[in-house]
C-alpha cells in the first residue's frame, strides 16, 4: 500500500537556487511551466490566483518565504468554475524548497490536505463573493 | 469529491499513527485492537481511540467479535484520498517536467 496523504516529489535541475527561485515565486514566469496563469504576491500574506485554460480560477495565500529557500502557500477551500460558479474543494499546503546540490538545485515539493484554524478563515467568505463577482 | 466527506478523510489521515494503523490493517485484514496494538509501537488503549476517529471518518467499519471489536478497512473513502494523491501528484509530475525544461530554456537564453 503507497504511502498515504502528502504528495512529496523531488527533481534536481541544472541551475543555481538564485536563478531558480524567480521561476517559482514570479507571476510571468511561474505561469511558463504551471499549466495555469498565476499571479502571486510572494510575500507571507500575499494573495494570487491560477487561472486555468478552460476558466477554473482558484485563489491562493502565500504563508512562508525564504528567499532562494523555501515558498509555501496554501490553495484557499473554495474555486470558481469556468461558467462563474463558486465551489467549495478540499483546501491544501503547497511548499516548494530548494536546496543547492553540486548538480544545480534540489527541488522538493509536498504538497498535503491543510486543516485546522488557517489564516484566511475569517475573510474566506468575503472572498468568495468577490470572486463571484458580488 | 464531496468536500465534507474529503476533509473528514483527511482530517482522519492526517496523523502518521493512524496511518500507521491504516496500513497495518490493510496487511493484517479484519482485526481486533488487541492484534493490531501487538504489530504497532502503541498500546492497544491509544489503537483503540485511533480506530474510533477512523471509523468516524469512514475509514474502517467494526463488528462484535465476542467481547472485542473485529475492525476492518472501508475501501471507499480511502479511494476519496487516493485519488486526491494520484490526482494532485500527477499535476506536479507535469509541472516539475515543465518547470526543468523552464529552467534549462531561461539559463540558456542568458
Amino acid at each position: 500500500m503507497q504511502d498515504l496523504t502528502p504528495v512529496e516529489r523531488e527533481m534536481v535541475v541544472p541551475a543555481s537556487p538564485e536563478e531558480v527561485w524567480p521561476a517559482v515565486t514570479e507571476a510571468e514566469e511561474i505561469s511558463a511551466w504551471f499549466g495555469a496563469e498565476v499571479e502571486i504576491d510572494a510575500r507571507p500574506g500575499g494573495r494570487g490566483t491560477a487561472r486555468w485554460a478552460d476558466g477554473t480560477e482558484r485563489p491562493l495565500l502565500v504563508e512562508d518565504v525564504e528567499p532562494a529557500r523555501r515558498l509555501a502557500f496554501r490553495w484557499l477551500p473554495f474555486q470558481r468554475s469556468g461558467e462563474g460558479e463558486v465551489v467549495s474543494v478540499p483546501s491544501s499546503r503547497v511548499e516548494i524548497e530548494l536546496d543547492a546540490v553540486p548538480e544545480g538545485t534540489r527541488i522538493r515539493i509536498v504538497e498535503r490536505p491543510a486543516f485546522g484554524p488557517a489564516p484566511f478563515r475569517v475573510r474566506h467568505v468575503g472572498e468568495a463573493l468577490a470572486m463571484a463577482g458580488a | 469529491m464531496k468536500r465534507d466527506r474529503a476533509d473528514a478523510v483527511f482530517a482522519a489521515l492526517a496523523d502518521p499513527t493512524r496511518r500507521e494503523v491504516i496500513r497495518a490493517l490493510s496487511m493484517r485484514g479484519p482485526s481486533t485492537a488487541t492484534g493490531l496494538a501487538a504489530s504497532l509501537p502503541v498500546t492497544r488503549q491509544a489503537v483503540t481511540k485511533h480506530l474510533g476517529a477512523l471509523a468516524d471518518a469512514g475509514l474502517v467499519t467494526a463488528t462484535r467479535r465476542g467481547r472485542e471489536r473485529l475492525y476492518q478497512i472501508s475501501p471507499q473513502p480511502l479511494t476519496v484520498a487516493v485519488s486526491w494523491m494520484a490526482d494532485v501528484g500527477a499535476r506536479w509530475d507535469e509541472r516539475l517536467a515543465a518547470l526543468r525544461d523552464h529552467v534549462v530554456r531561461s539559463r540558456r537564453g542568458r
